[in-house]
């Protein structure tokens, strides 16, 4: 009875625009955020780098072939490098000064050897636990991340010699093992491989395994730093691509399309999110304007019901559960919308090669209950502002 | 509940002149169960009387007291209490609502308090002529039939006072002596008072008190 008589003979036509908008912004609010968090999860746990780094190195040109000028990096190009803004972090990748030869050590699999380029990179940049990737002398082998290609040499070789070839879980329960050594003194070392790199060309030890090796068996000179390992700050990888375009760096070609990718993409999605924040924002806006022109309207009908008894918290509720149902009704066809384009876009990303992760996550829930119960405080306050004034 | 006036002088009124007998800035106090009658001619403040002591107005000098307390001080809360079980109004302009039905007017009141039931309701609406009117929107009634249903409306609460506003105004004596009759009865069942504004018709009771503008 109450609402037949507070919400009668109201003009839709606000409200209706109101509720589109409010649908509207919703429904791209919580999909930019979704996306904008799988997109960041794109890659991760995938490669044993973590997101958004890549290694560089010196353009090698003829003058540099002709040692007219330098390919490795001084301390001070790093130093510089690392005060930029945009980058997370620059560190220096080692290489082994010592000779190293690879082979198999399993007697299930047939001999392989070869002499091999090892390096190291700062532990932060692995996306491996820290308790897996540490030797010490005496340790029963070391950990190491190896080169997809080389599995697929293994394998070629494996095929060619009419043996099964080995997948990856196969490798990293087939024992290996370096042997270490320079002009005077040799060692063999069982190493096993933890996981596998599309990144990187060589095989990655502990620093502490190279470190071992550069100090005992040194082959004398120590090595230039040539290749450097750098993280970008999220969504700012142009600003790092211009970076390596004004030093005269290169990277490999797929960390920079797929860093690329993340950081177009990722704009995008901040920009509809953005657009998405000032259309509900508005739309909510409009909605509680609304609510003030119908207690406006009803003003002679709120006033006479607070006369003949009625509490301000009553009208308050009324007004507060009406405005909170149309709300919750955005809502929810604003989260089934975005089920729909989610399906679509999936879709989309899977068809164009993107595989994301394709579960809702938590954020978008949390987005739109807060989207929700900032709503619910405003159209509260509003309500109660309103009758109060009447009373 | 004990309502006391004290030198209380509504704005609007201050710079008319006021007859000896005027309460008008003076100390008045209107005693529990007492039948009081206001008489005055127009313009010279029954409504803003009814409206200043049922806590529509505020902008007078001077208090109004229920009991010991200052009405100025009474929250919002206090206000409500005070009008679902204390004080009920028959305003001059009635107040109904005119786009809903006689009976969502009056259980609208009702369902409030829960004082009556639906065929109680109904027997007043009889006993005033107007049962047939039950389903018909409010706005299309005459004026008289408006007022029986507003003093109907009023009364479907618990009061300790019940404060009127020339609530007879439209209405025939035959009208306006059943009304009565059903006001009185209601009162006395609770033992409770009215204050009555008139503009001279004394409609034959016998009051406790009459006070002049």
């Amino acid at each position: 009875m109450i609402q037949k008589l507070l919400f009668r003979n109201q003009d839709r036509k606000q409200l209706i625009i109101a509720m589109l908008g409010a649908f509207m912004g919703i429904t791209f609010l919580i999909a930019s955020v979704h996306y904008l968090i799988r997109l960041n999860e794109f890659g991760q746990g995938s490669e044993i780098l973590g997101p958004n780094t890549i290694i560089v190195q010196k353009k090698v040109t003829n003058s540099s072939s002709l040692a007219l000028t330098k390919t490795d990096f001084s301390e001070r190009e790093i130093e510089k490098m690392e005060k930029l803004p945009f980058i997370e972090k620059v560190k220096p990748v080692l290489s082994n000064n010592f000779d190293v030869s690879f082979e198999t050590a399993d007697p299930l699999v047939p001999r392989f050897r070869s002499d091999v380029f090892v390096q190291t990179v700062d532990p932060s940049f692995l996306d491996v636990h820290s308790n897996k990737w540490h030797w010490k002398e005496g340790d029963a082998f070391v950990p190491i991340i190896m080169p997809r290609d080389f599995l697929v040499m293994l394998n070629t070789f494996m095929s060619a010699s009419n043996i099964p070839q080995i997948s990856d879980d196969l490798a990293m329960d087939i024992r290996f093992k370096f042997t270490v050594s320079n002009q005077t003194k040799k060692v063999w070392v069982d190493a096993r491989i933890i996981g596998f790199t599309n990144e990187v060309s060589s095989i990655l030890v502990p620093e502490s395994f190279m470190a071992y090796g550069n100090e005992q068996f040194s082959l004398g000179e120590e090595k230039k730093i040539t290749q450097l390992m750098i993280s970008g700050k999220e969504n700012e990888f142009g600003k790092v691509e211009a970076l390596l375009k004004e030093k005269g760096l290169e990277s490999k070609n797929a960390q920079m399309v797929a860093g690329r990718l993340k950081s177009v993409i990722g704009t995008l999605l901040l920009v509809v999110m953005g657009i998405s924040v000032i259309a509900v924002f508005l739309s909510g806006l409009v909605l509680l304007q609304y609510m003030q022109l119908l207690m406006s309207k009803n003003e002679y009908e709120v006033r006479t019901m607070m006369r003949i008894g009625y509490a301000p918290k009553i009208l308050i509720r009324t007004f507060f559960l009406y405005f909170v149902k149309i709300f919750g009704i955005i809502a929810g066809l604003g989260l089934g919308s975005f089920f729909i384009l989610k399906y679509f876009l999936d879709e989309m990303f899977t068809t164009g090669g993107i595989y994301l992760n394709t579960s809702v996550s938590l954020a978008t829930f949390l987005v739109l209950t807060t989207v929700y119960t900032f709503f619910a405080i405003a159209s509260y306050r509003t309500a109660s502002k309103g009758i109060h004034r009447h009373f | 509940m004990k309502i006391t006036l004290n030198q209380v002088m509504p704005f609007p009124l201050a710079s008319m002149h006021h007859g000896e007998h005027s309460i008008w800035g003076k100390q008045i106090e209107l005693l529990p169960g007492n039948k009081v009658m206001l008489n005055a001619s127009s313009g010279k403040g029954k409504s803003t009387f009814i409206n200043t002591v049922f806590g529509i107005r505020t902008d007078f000098v001077g208090s109004v007291n229920f009991e010991a307390t200052d009405s100025k001080n009474l929250s919002t809360r206090d206000w409500t209490n005070i009008r679902q079980r204390k004080i009920s109004a028959i305003f001059q302009d009635l107040q109904l609502f005119p786009s809903i039905t006689v009976k969502e007017n009056l259980l609208l009141k009702n369902n409030l308090t829960q004082t009556f039931t639906t065929d109680q309701i109904l027997n007043f609406l009889d006993f005033l002529g107007i049962s047939d009117k039950w389903e018909q929107q409010c706005g299309l009634l005459s004026m008289g039939q408006q007022q029986r249903v507003a003093i109907i409306r009023a009364l479907c609460q618990p009061y300790e006072w019940l404060l009127m506003d020339e609530p007879f105004s439209h209405l025939d004596e035959d009208n306006t002596q059943r009304c009565l009759k059903l006001i009185i009865d209601r009162t006395e069942e609770q033992k409770s008072g009215f204050v009555l504004t008139s503009l001279g018709d004394y409609h034959g009771i016998q009051y406790d008190q009459t006070l002049m503008l």
